[in-house]
């Protein structure tokens, strides 16, 4: 294990476990802003007990995503010293564009959401809930046009020893942004919606709150049946716009070292030194098909078509991308079947479906995850792909102060998660029996007696 | 006035708006480590649980605005400052998160005391790292190596106390303005206790620079007279709240301006007297600064949006004005 694993290791870690909270809340956000609306317009008391129910489940995992974001930040600076002088002249201001634009206006309007019940006006709440939604997806917006200027750099000259920008709107509108970015939303929202509707399966499996639960599955599962779709059609687009800038990539999400393979690998265990698969599973002619070829004979490209030195290691490219695809099937046949029961009108009462939808809780964070676990991992060796290399861009520190930190990062990340989950299994217990209480602050008093 | 120095100038903004802002959230964090009254203790959190995070986001501006527009200077500034700023993260993601829980569940106070031991390392730290940039830097082909420890000396212990001192006086005097009864009066006599400390540790801390590697730069007469009159002004800012933070005095929002008034002037001052230098021997404004393109987007992208960040900020504020009932 050398300098550069342990800061790949730590970022890698880090990053995930800050990814694991945008990839509920930002759905959340917008799922809150609705419910407030509803409860507005409506006056109905349901909506804001739906409200204040989601709003607690929001509150915690919106902090983590922030402190940790803090961190994501920092780390550029503090272990890819040398990427970010030379890439900050172009990253730097459109990271700064997402601290501005979505940063200060969810941090200007959590405080709101989160403890302005009964303190402000209703109008003033909502504003407050619209902003927050805004400022998550600006957010998204911001970052993945920076991490898209990593994996399709466009728009700079590299000249004094780092990126210059020459052309802000090719840099930011570079080649991959507006598909990733747009795959990358929907499967934020998609996996909110299946946290929701796993939720509120679990009050339908307990047989507490029914019209609570109820609503909240047809919601999770209705935004889902929309959505998983046009997610998989998102999906197709961003390997067509980025693998071809990218062949390194899509060589090793195939799993195939040499490039006669007419077949698509489902499973492998590959073995990057010998440059080889020790195990593999076909299914015959599948790949042949991928690439618009019928008649069974185009063999998909293989890593042997990148030099070595230039090769992404196989194995968490290949699987990242197939647990995302493998968790993207699921959650369509979720919905399929979903579908099918609700018109046969057996949607309430199939318990096993209930069970089932319950347990897929954390489905769409493990896709999400898995993805961008394939974009980066795929990514490699390079940092800012093709220009940059990533044992190039890592900073000179002393391996005391990388232990230091990994082994702080980890033993408080553990203690954060777990008190996540803790706090998470706690809320689904109390349940929303206790949000129907009116007009108090439920959260926080601010007048204290 | 360059476009380089414009950008400094939107750093130091940043720095300011931190310094003032979380300064006084962080402080009263650590004064819940001195408060023995169980009920107290819970309302010094409630007053920062809806602010915080506002506050904090002047820090990660600072950080992105430094990588864009210093790209070089956060590049090696970071790794220099390695296991302070490592320090600091990992408090400050602990306090964010006790803040909510604590907050979320009123039953547990072990989130309370993780609440304040978090604001006070946060505080240290960030004092380590202030010192650290009084140390020489040990650049080799554009890229920082130095020694783990090398750049914490004997002057980040100083800073570190100055910075933590200086942001519990904040922290009390905001406190005194929130709270009434038992507890204001208490914040007004630790106010004043705390804002003593911190000007006897500032100043040691002033003097003590020339025994630095980053001494003060006076040559000229207008950098002496800058200097010279920022500094008075920070002395005058302190008078006025040592006078108005007493429990007698019924002035409530005196206390705090006044402390943002000697802070901001002091870091003023001290720019004034190391410009353009960032980091001795040869980091300054003008060989770490980005391209123009850079620059300009920055400028307008940053500038345009600085009227609504600061709206943002002080309608979080305006939302939980007035006193809250505290005994």
């Amino acid at each position: 294990m050398t300098l550069l694993d342990l800061s790949r290791w730590q970022f890698a870690t880090t990053v995930m476990f800050h990814m694991t909270f945008p990839a509920i809340t930002v759905g959340l956000a917008i799922f809150l802003c609705v419910l407030y609306g509803m409860h507005w317009r409506t006056g109905s008391p349901v909506y804001l007990q739906m409200f204040r129910f989601w709003r607690r489940i929001f509150a915690l995992g919106f902090a983590l995503g922030v402190v940790s974001g803090i961190v994501i930040t920092f780390e550029m600076g503090l272990n890819w010293g040398v990427f970010a002088a030379e890439t900050g002249p172009v990253i730097g201001p459109i990271l700064g564009m997402e601290v501005v634009m979505a940063f200060f206006v969810e941090a200007g309007f959590i405080g709101i959401l989160l403890y302005g019940d009964g303190r402000v006006g209703r109008g003033t709440m909502f504003a407050a809930t619209v902003m927050v939604a805004i400022g998550t997806v600006l957010s998204t917006t911001w970052i993945l046009a920076a991490n898209s200027w990593m994996q399709t750099p466009s728009g700079f000259v590299f000249s004094n020893g780092r990126f210059e920008p020459t052309n802000w709107m090719e840099a930011i509108f570079n080649p991959s942004f507006l598909w990733r970015y747009a795959h990358m939303l929907n499967a934020a929202i998609i996996s909110a919606s299946f946290f929701v509707a796993g939720i509120g399966a679990y009050y339908l499996v307990r047989g507490r709150v029914l019209s609570f639960a109820r609503r909240s599955v047809s919601i999770g599962l209705g935004v889902a049946a929309i959505l998983v779709p046009f997610q998989i059609f998102l999906g197709d687009n961003v390997a067509s716009h980025e693998f071809p800038l990218q062949p390194s990539k899509a060589e090793a999400v195939e799993g195939n070292w040499n490039s006669g393979n007419t077949g698509y690998v489902i499973f492998a265990i590959p073995d990057q030194q010998a440059q080889r698969n020790i195990v593999q599973v076909n299914i015959p002619c599948l790949g042949s098909y991928i690439y618009e070829d019928l008649s069974c004979q185009t063999g998909n490209p293989g890593l042997d078509l990148t030099p070595t030195a230039d090769q992404p290691t196989m194995l968490p490219v290949f699987w990242g991308f197939r647990v995302m695809w493998f968790a993207s099937i699921l959650m369509f046949g979720t919905i399929l079947y979903a579908t099918i029961l609700r018109f046969r009108r057996k949607l309430w009462t199939s318990r096993r479906f209930h069970r089932f939808l319950m347990w897929s809780i954390p489905i769409g964070i493990i896709a999400i995850l898995a993805g961008w676990v394939m974009a980066e991992t795929g990514r490699q060796p390079w940092v800012v792909f093709g220009h940059l290399r990533t044992s190039d861009a890592v900073s000179q520190l002393a391996s005391g102060e990388i232990v230091f930190s990994v082994l702080g990062f980890w033993l408080l990340y553990f203690l954060m998660l777990a008190a996540y989950v803790a706090y998470i299994v706690r809320a689904m217990r109390a349940g929303p029996e206790r949000d129907t209480a009116p007009a108090v602050p439920v959260i926080a008093p601010m007048v204290m007696a | 006035m360059t476009m380089a120095d414009a950008i400094f100038v939107l750093v130091l903004l940043c720095l300011v708006m931190y310094v003032v802002l979380d300064g006084y959230d962080l402080g009263v964090g650590i004064g819940t480590l001195f408060e023995r009254d169980r009920q107290h203790r819970r309302d010094m959190l409630e007053q920062v649980a809806h602010a915080w995070d506002g506050n904090e986001s002047w820090i990660v501006l600072l950080a992105v605005i430094l990588n864009a527009g210093f790209p070089l200077a956060f590049g090696t500034i970071l790794p220099h400052a390695y296991i302070p700023l490592v320090i600091m993260l990992l408090a400050l993601i602990a306090r964010g998160i006790s803040v909510e829980m604590a907050s979320q569940s009123s039953l547990d106070d072990r989130w309370v005391l993780a609440f304040g031991i978090g604001s006070l390392f946060a505080a240290l730290a960030q004092g380590v790292v202030l010192g650290t940039l009084t140390q020489t830097l040990t650049v080799v082909n554009g890229a920082y190596s130095g020694s783990p420890f090398g750049a914490i000396g004997w002057f980040s212990a100083l800073s570190a106390a100055g910075v933590t001192c200086v942001y519990v006086a904040l922290g009390y005097a905001y406190i005194k303005r929130k709270a009434t009864g038992e507890l204001r009066a208490k914040a007004g006599r630790r106010g004043v206790a705390s804002a003593v400390l911190a000007s006897v540790l500032v100043g040691a801390s002033v003097v003590a620079l020339r025994g630095t590697a980053a001494p003060l730069n006076l040559d000229n007469a207008a950098r002496a007279i800058g200097f010279g009159g920022l500094l008075l002004l920070a002395v005058g800012g302190v008078a006025i709240t040592l006078v108005t933070l007493r429990p007698a005095s019924r002035n409530d929002s005196l206390p705090y301006a006044g402390l943002v008034v000697s802070t901001v002037a002091l870091i003023i001052a001290l720019v004034v007297a190391r410009y353009p230098v960032l980091v001795p021997p040869t980091l300054t404004v003008y060989n770490t600064v980005s391209p123009q393109n850079t620059l300009e987007f920055l400028a307008l992208g940053i500038g345009l949006s600085l009227p609504p960040l600061l709206f943002y900020n002080w309608f979080a504020h305006h939302a939980f004005r007035g006193k809250v009932e505290t005994s």
